[in-house]
């Protein structure tokens, strides 16, 4: 296997004197999509947090591509190719749908694709470009959390929840935006509640309880894993 | 009579000139920086000194003002607000700093030009007056109605169409999410103030070349009324500051016209007060930077 173009290493994150993540260590490879999976408050959106450059860990280490950015702050993440669509879409809704396309794709002028093209790959999104965000539907506003990120051409995106909320049938459109990111070639970290969903779209999973990793594995055999099974997934 | 209604539109721009550059503040940082009146006295006196001993021409003058002054409220920001960030109290606790430095910055003042006002040279500017339709206007007049207008749409046009306006309106939405798509949160504060200072160093240089001299209480002069604009037009909003400016400079040259000037200040307030009772969020309603 290519070297990870990922590496979360003892990741260490607390609010306070609340331990949110203790000692979370994984890697990524290129190209590949690993899920983290978990009851609500394990830590999944924390160690995404961190990733991203948003908070800072109390310890350890991220790299990308090899080199170390966990000193650096969130835009300079971005402009190394590393971007978070965040939990609950933090889409802003008084600004116009062209206007946070421009926003995401600003820290990466070089790289970036064209607005043009966001709007091939979402064209609910072409129709409303002149629109205030704020106007779109919940499943729209997902859409464009994830154009907006895209349009970075990031080397590695983090998806916060990206089903949280969404109709069962925006959903299934959600996963399947997920494996066209995933089929272009872009390395995908996904959080999700709906660990079904996940495992099954990725190659790779971490099951996180208490801020810890409890299983990790091929996804295919967490999902045959009978305590994975017994606490996350439930019978069908 | 239109004498008075044009003088009040004089008077107005530079109310409208001193209010969105605070009004900015607070619509992109919800912070009320209230050393703003001192850095407005601060850009008087720079520019009366720099006239002085360069003799450089006014158009020259008043952008080495801006400049002055987007460096001053860089320095506001650190000093007053960024060594508060994230406290709980936060906006209360800058609006203490802000004044507090406020007054040091006209103590400042005072130390270096003394107590006596200061005034430009006689022959600094033109002294061309001219008259249209009976109504008297001087050039300085005129010039600082231009620049005014330049200045307001300049700054519109900056919030509305350009990258820095874009990141100043995310950061004004939501900050988190502004930083999520990689603002740099730190630098657009730091933007925002010196657009605030530098159209406020203007404003207070713009006054004194009217009235031709200015005094440390210049901007004390003007801030009760500035801060009466900037609530009128809706606090954060850049076009109701600039309406609500030029409302209020008639109002007062209306009521100095019927009654006399000792009732000018009461009827601002009064104003004020109606608008306050009957529309709370001011003439142009719940708006913010972001609807420029």
């Amino acid at each position: 296997m290519s070297d990870p173009i990922l590496e979360v290493e003892s990741l260490k994150v607390a609010y306070g004197r609340v331990q949110a993540v203790r000692d979370v260590s994984f890697t990524v490879p290129e190209g590949g999509l690993v899920a983290l999976v978990g009851a609500n408050g394990a830590g999944k959106s924390s160690v995404l947090a961190a990733v991203s450059g948003l908070i800072r860990p109390g310890s350890g280490r991220v790299r990308l591509g090899g080199e170390d950015v966990t000193r650096c702050p969130a835009h300079r993440r971005i402009a190394a190719g590393l971007v978070l669509v965040p939990e609950g879409r933090q889409i802003l809704g008084t600004l116009t749908v062209a206007e946070n396309l421009l926003l995401g794709a600003h820290r990466r002028r070089r790289q970036a694709a064209p607005e043009s093209e966001m709007y091939d790959l979402f064209p609910v999104l072409a129709e409303r470009r002149a629109l205030p965000a704020g106007s779109l539907s919940g499943g729209e506003q997902q859409m464009l959390a994830i154009a907006r990120a895209m349009i970075a051409r990031p080397r590695v995106v983090l998806l916060d929840e990206p089903s949280m909320g969404l109709a069962p049938k925006m959903v299934d459109e959600v996963f399947a935006v997920i494996e066209k990111i995933r089929a272009s070639g872009v390395t995908v970290v996904l959080v999700e509640q709906n660990a079904r969903r996940a495992l099954r779209a990725a190659d790779t999973g971490h099951v996180l309880e208490t801020g810890e990793i409890a299983h990790s594995g091929p996804a295919s055999e967490l999902l045959q894993d009978p305590r994975v099974v017994k606490a996350y997934l439930g019978v069908e | 009579m239109l004498q008075q209604l044009a003088n009040g539109v004089f008077a107005g721009a530079i109310y409208a000139l001193f209010a969105i550059g605070f009004t900015l503040v607070f619509g992109v940082l919800r912070h009320l920086n209230l050393a703003h009146p001192a850095v407005f006295t601060a850009g008087a006196f720079v520019g009366i000194e720099i006239a002085a001993r360069t003799a450089i021409p006014v158009w020259i003058l008043l952008p080495v003002v801006a400049l002055f002054g987007a460096l001053a409220g860089v320095l506001v920001e650190r000093v007053a607000f960024r060594p508060l960030r994230g406290r709980d109290d936060e906006h209360f606790a800058g609006l203490i700093s802000s004044v507090a430095l406020g007054g040091v910055i006209i103590a400042l003042l005072q130390a270096r030009y003394g107590t006596e006002p200061k005034s430009f040279a006689m022959d600094y500017f033109p002294q061309r007056l001219f008259e249209v339709a009976g109504i008297r206007v001087t050039l300085t007049q005129l010039v600082t109605l231009g620049l005014a207008l330049v200045l307001m749409l300049g700054l519109a046009w900056l919030v509305s169409a350009t990258s820095l306006g874009r990141s100043m309106r995310a950061v004004a939405e939501n900050p988190t999410a502004a930083k999520v798509l990689g603002v740099n949160v730190g630098r657009v504060t730091a933007g925002t103030y010196a657009l605030s200072s530098a159209l406020g160093t203007v404003a207070g240089a713009l006054l004194a070349l009217n009235l031709g001299q200015a005094g440390r209480d210049l901007g004390a002069s003007i801030e009760l009324v500035g801060f009466a604009v900037i609530i009128l037009g809706g606090l954060g909003s850049l076009w109701g500051a600039m309406a609500a400016g030029v409302v209020l400079g008639i109002a007062e040259a209306l009521t100095i016209h019927l009654f006399d000037s000792t009732w000018k200040s009461m009827v601002a307030f009064a104003l004020l007060f109606a608008v306050l009772v009957l529309r709370p969020r001011g003439l142009f309603g719940h708006v913010k930077v972001r609807e420029v």
